[in-house]
């Protein structure tokens, strides 16, 4: 600025002296003003265009020319813009320059104005700055309408970021004006009574679809407003690059940056532009652009990448040498010729890439899908490759891609052949095995073989020949051809001494042959199984060195034992090998594997030297054997389970477990305790001998209840928990018991029998029938007499208690005191009694209530009875009141006892011996145990042979 | 293909309801004037679904929950608030004019949003369907009122353009404020119609 002002120093006081000058020379001095200054506005872009032109130029003059532009703001002293304006300016033409505004320029009212000068070297002399214009005003507000409140700027569009300010003009004054954006108020500042400027800092971009601003008043409705318009930044283009595949196009690719985030209104367009030729082109694509290479073969190339949207425009450069670029096509015409067993070539075409170039072409031969040959090899029009050390019958894959050789840029796509090697004679004699059996005086020999590896086939395995050759008759040989795919075959021949050659052949030849010798002797000797343990990872079988000669050791086994295809493998082992691994993946846990060893002669006969057995994993028996109980006893009894097939177990039984439980509390010796899977307790017995298959449990208690369980155990566990069975011991005696009772019921089952086959003589002699006195013959002579009323004596007509007083008599009284028991004296009821003297039948008691004063010394005693005199009886058959005097009586008598000569005595009628000797009476005196019982009273029917007791009882029956 | 299927049914519909028309005059108003009633009535059931759409597609203040200016007129589309005394005196040529007029500017208005609102919101197919859909139910009911008309020997009104030229300058904001009074005073002139031909199928009864 000082230095323009310096310069405005000397260029004024030049100007006068030229005044001066021209004064003198002209008679007016020139004036290059701005002229027809006019300005318009573009309201979208908030512009403000000013043209004008310069009148006073000579014809084709053309002069350097400078104006000075003022702008104001709202009022002219308020000038917000000077800018110079260097041109070069012709005659009469119009000159024109914009201005962009920050505020909207409907905000406030701009005026222009602008002067000259000239700033040519040509006429230093003119140079001074014309007068100012007049100021041009421009007042958009004007012309805006009549609507109450306006906002501006109108759908501006702008970049992310930017300052955006606002405006809004408001026609009445009295209104309150607020505004929003996207609902939230701003805050701006009165630019004028009507006029509100709000400056947003930073705009977001928000959506798509713009960003609402809008200003309301406080009374009414009136809503304006505006749509902002906020677009991404517009990004640098990435990745910007040229190549050619044919040195006549070049293909131009880059990456676009993101969207702008506006949907219409910001569309991005591409330039190329190619300075060296001057060349431009718009792309059509938004990601890559062709471009013709010229025929003259123009070498470097200097591109610029325009990238340019609304708002912005980016550039990116390259600058490169074309043959430096050159992505050449895949190869062409690949051929894959020659394929033998073991070579085969390859040929192939490029496109030529310039007139001396050559290039550097990679082979790769695939195999299986890897790569097992890479090779590099310059061409410059064809190109040809020979692959070596192939695998004859394999199939390959063979590619080819190209690159420069001079200036590598990038490798073609690859071209891809497959080709399959020609076959050649299989390269291994096949692996073969045998099994003879001795079938019905016949060798039955059934040959087993693998089949080729890929490796070993060199190709389709067609046939398997086998060659037999008698070893007693070496001239005789027999040949069988087997087709493919066949793995062995059956041979039955008459002796068992044969040589066996077997080879296997395909289309082009023969392979070695496998010598196997079957000898008469099929070596199958007895040999001690052992045992082996298996683990994950196989079986570890070892042997004993053979001595002698031994060309080698095979190992054979099932796969699937049981399986009558047992699955037959067997392994190749050298001479010098005493053991190895026999792993499979069809070996599984819990199966049986039998493994048997030969050893293979000079003479290629196998012969077996060991057997091995195992499992490759040892389980829990599978089940439990069926025990049979025997030999029960008070004290022991024998289990037995001859029955388990031990053999076929998962796993080698190591012994078995008995389980017995049993209410005692101890375990008997031998045995331990034990804890089940259900917590209850119980005894243990172990035993270790697997082949063990019977046990005594001894030691028992008699008549005691136990339980017991058996289950076998292997090395890994017992069998599965079961059922225990129970089992009682008898009683020590009963068995005793059972020898006398048998007999004996037998016995008393004879005497039943014979009981009843002589029932009637039984009868007889243990109870003869009481007679009936209905039925007797007593009853017809009574009949016979003339008393009519004279009729037997019904039992029921009896009068109980009817007592009959007897005389004792005087011998045999004896005192009370005494211990002895008195000798009873009892009525003999029955009319064969002929001992009594005196009255006869008589009734007797035994109701020892009675005799309360006679057992008052002893503890029983009986009164005896002596034959009562008549006169009591008439005594009591006088009485009046019959039982009354008699108990009268009787009560006296007892305290008389010992000077009165009668006693009482009550015998129950039923309780009068009815069978029996009457002899026999007096010796089987009533126990003392029986003194407390009373025997109830009844009156017993009278013996007919004394008439004069009835009458007597008669009249008592009257008394009642 | 969403917004031509969604635009399939009411042409049908259309179609069904302008099949009177082209055969000719009917004798008796009463059949047009059910009709028209029939489709206002349906009209009727969806116009607050267009308006609320498309408020919320087009940001605040206008998506602001009870947003309303109903200051917001456009000169172009007659107001349907009318006084009940205006209204009630009303003849028939009157009230159907009023709304013939009205609809007719409508369905101009709202080919006017449809195309305002698939250059302010191109990736809202569904209120760009409604609409289209509202549009061609106007049509369809300017066709019925058509029908009512010849069938009481009114002179039907020549079809003008409303719109003029003035419409195409419109700001952004101005579009989004025009399309609200358009899909607003569609629901109130559709209100209004279903008034109309309820009085009018009260004095025309079948």
């Amino acid at each position: 600025m000082a230095l323009f002002s310096a310069f405005q120093t000397t260029f004024l006081l030049a100007l006068l002296s030229l005044k001066t000058y021209q004064s003198e020379v002209l008679s007016e001095p020139l004036s290059l003003a701005p002229e027809s200054l006019e300005v318009s506005i573009d309201s979208a872009r908030q512009c403000l265009h000013l043209q004008w032109s310069v009148h006073n130029l000579a014809y084709h003059q053309e002069l350097k020319m400078v104006f000075q532009i003022e702008i104001s703001r709202i009022k002219t002293s308020n000038v917000i813009w000077v800018e110079n304006y260097s041109t070069t300016v012709k005659r009469n033409q119009v000159l024109r320059w914009s201005w962009e505004s920050k505020l909207p320029l409907e905000c406030a009212k701009h005026s222009v104005r602008m002067r000259g000068a000239v700033d040519d070297a040509q006429v230093p002399e003119l140079r001074f700055w014309s007068n100012w214009t007049s100021w041009e005003e421009v007042d958009v507000q004007s012309s805006l309408g009549h609507d109450p409140l306006f906002v501006f700027p109108k759908d501006k569009l702008v970049e992310e970021g930017s300052n955006v300010t606002i405006c809004y003009v408001s026609r009445s004054h009295q209104n309150n004006i607020s505004c929003y954006l996207e609902g939230v108020r701003m805050h701006g500042e009165q630019l004028d009574p009507n006029v509100c400027v709000f400056h947003l800092k930073n705009v977001p971009f928000i959506r798509e679809t713009g960003t609402n601003i809008y200003c309301k008043a406080d009374r009414g409705d009136v809503i304006k407003g505006i749509v902002l318009f906020v677009s991404k930044v517009f990004e640098e283009t990435k990745d910007f690059s040229c190549e050619t595949r044919d040195l006549k196009t070049l293909n131009c690719t880059w990456a676009p940056g993101s969207d702008a985030g506006l949907l219409t209104q910001l569309s991005q367009s591409y330039t190329l532009f190619e300075s060296f030729s001057g060349k431009k082109t718009l792309c059509k694509h938004k990601s890559w652009c062709n471009w013709q290479v010229p025929p003259d073969s123009q070498e470097m190339y200097n591109f610029t990448l325009t990238a340019e949207n609304y708002l912005r425009k980016r550039s990116v450069h390259l600058l490169f040498n074309l043959t430096h670029r050159v992505h050449p096509m895949a190869p062409f015409n690949v051929f894959v010729k020659n394929v033998s067993a073991t070579n085969a070539t390859m040929t192939w075409k490029v496109h030529s890439v310039g007139n001396y170039s050559t290039l550097l072409c990679q082979i790769e031969l695939y195999g299986e899908g890897k790569v097992i040959q890479k090779q590099n090899v310059s061409v410059k029009v064809n190109g040809k490759h020979l692959m070596k050390k192939l695998e004859p019958s394999t199939e390959y894959a063979a590619q080819v891609r190209c690159a420069n050789a001079n200036h590598f840029w990038k490798w073609s796509e690859w071209t891809r052949r497959n080709f399959t090697t020609a076959e050649a004679a299989p390269s291994e004699a096949p692996d073969v095995w045998r099994n003879v059996k001795s079938v019905q005086g016949h060798c039955v020999v059934t040959l087993f073989w693998k089949p080729l590896s890929k490796l070993q086939a060199n190709g389709k395995i067609l046939f398997y020949n086998v060659v037999l050759e008698n070893l007693d008759r070496p001239s005789t040989l027999k040949l069988l051809s087997i087709p493919a795919p066949a793995n062995g075959t059956e041979l039955t021949l008459d002796q068992c001494s044969y040589q066996i050659r077997v080879t296997a052949n395909n289309s082009v030849g023969t392979s070695p042959a496998s010598v196997i010798a079957v000898s008469g002797d099929p070596g199958n000797k007895e040999v001690e199984e052992e045992r082996v343990r298996g683990t994950e990872d196989g079986f570890c079988l070892s042997w004993k060195p053979q001595p002698g000669d031994v060309t080698g050791y095979v190992v054979e086994w099932c796969e699937r034992p049981g399986d009558p295809l047992c699955d037959l493998q067997w392994k190749n082992l050298g001479p010098d090998t005493t053991s190895t691994v026999v792993s499979s993946d069809a070996f599984r846990p819990g199966v049986r594997y039998n493994f048997r060893i030969y050893g293979i002669s000079t003479e290629r006969i196998p012969y077996l030297l060991e057997k091995k057995t195992g499992y490759s994993q040892e389980l829990v028996p599978s089940d439990n054997p069926q025990v049979l109980m025997s030999n029960l006893t008070s004290y022991s009894f024998t289990l037995s389970w001859k029955d388990y097939a031990a053999e076929s177990q998962p796993g080698f039984v190591r012994g078995y477990s008995l389980y017995l439980k049993s209410k005692a509390a101890r375990c008997l010796p031998g045995s331990e305790k034990a804890v089940l899977s259900d917590d209850s307790i119980c005894c243990k017995y172990k035993i270790d001998n697997p082949k063990q298959k019977t046990f005594v449990v001894e030691n028992l208690q008699p008549a005691s209840f136990y339980e017991f369980f058996l289950t076998p155990y292997t090395s890994v566990g017992e069998g599965p928990q079961g059922a225990f069975t129970k089992v009682t011991t008898p009683d020590e005696y009963s068995h005793i018991l059972i020898r006398v009772i048998l007999p004996m019921i037998f016995s008393i089952l004879l005497i039943m029998i014979l009981c009843y086959l002589k029932s009637q003589w039984m009868k007889e002699k243990c109870y003869p029938d009481i007679p009936d006195p209905y039925k007797s013959s007593v009853l017809s002579l009574i009949k016979s007499k003339e008393n009519p009323r004279l009729t037997i004596m019904n039992v029921k007509d009896c009068i109980p208690d009817a007592i009959e007083v007897i005389n004792k008599q005087e011998g045999t009284r004896k005192s009370l005191t005494e211990t002895e028991p008195t000798k009873p004296t009892y009525l003999y009821l029955l009319p064969t009694e002929k001992s009594h003297s005196g009255p006869g039948p008589c009734i007797c008691f035994e109701n020892f209530t009675y005799n309360q004063a006679a057992s008052d010394s002893a503890s029983c005693g009986h009164v005896p009875v002596t034959p009562k005199a008549q006169p009591q009886l008439g005594l009591l058959t006088s009485s009046e009141n019959g039982p009354k005097a008699l108990g009268k009586n009787y009560v006296n008598s007892l305290g008389e006892i010992p000077a009165g000569e009668t006693n009482l005595n009550y015998v129950s009628q039923l309780a009068s011996p009815m069978c029996g000797d009457k002899s026999s009476l007096p010796t089987n005196p009533p126990e003392p145990a029986l003194c407390s019982e009373y025997k109830t009273q009844m009156a017993i029917p009278m013996g007919l042979a004394s008439p004069p007791s009835i009458t007597l009882l008669d009249e008592g029956e009257h008394d009642h | 293909s969403d917004l031509r299927f969604s635009l399939t049914a009411p042409l049908c519909l259309l179609t069904l309801l302008l099949l009177p028309l082209s055969l000719g005059a009917p004798i008796s108003p009463a059949e047009p004037i059910s009709q028209a009633y029939s489709l206002a009535l349906y009209m009727q059931k969806n116009t607050s679904t267009l308006l609320q759409t498309y408020l919320q597609y087009q940001g605040s203040p206008f998506s602001d929950p009870g947003f309303s200016a109903p200051e917001l007129q456009l000169s172009s589309l007659p107001p349907a608030a009318v006084s009940f005394k205006t209204w009630h005196a009303l003849d028939d040529g009157e009230r159907l004019g009023h709304a013939q007029g009205a609809f007719l500017a409508l369905t101009q208005h709202l080919q006017l949003v449809g195309d305002d609102q698939r250059d302010l919101n191109p990736g809202s197919p569904i209120l760009l369907a409604q609409l289209g859909a509202a549009r061609l139910r106007a049509q369809g009911l300017l066709g019925n009122m058509a029908a009512i008309m010849t069938a009481l020997g009114l002179p039907i009104p020549p079809e003008e353009d409303t719109l003029g030229v003035v419409a195409f300058g419109a700001s952004a904001f101005e579009r989004k404020c025009r399309g609200y009074v358009v899909t607003r005073e569609y629901g109130h002139w559709t209100d209004r119609a279903v008034r109309d031909l309820a009085l009018l199928k009260a004095k025309y009864p079948g």
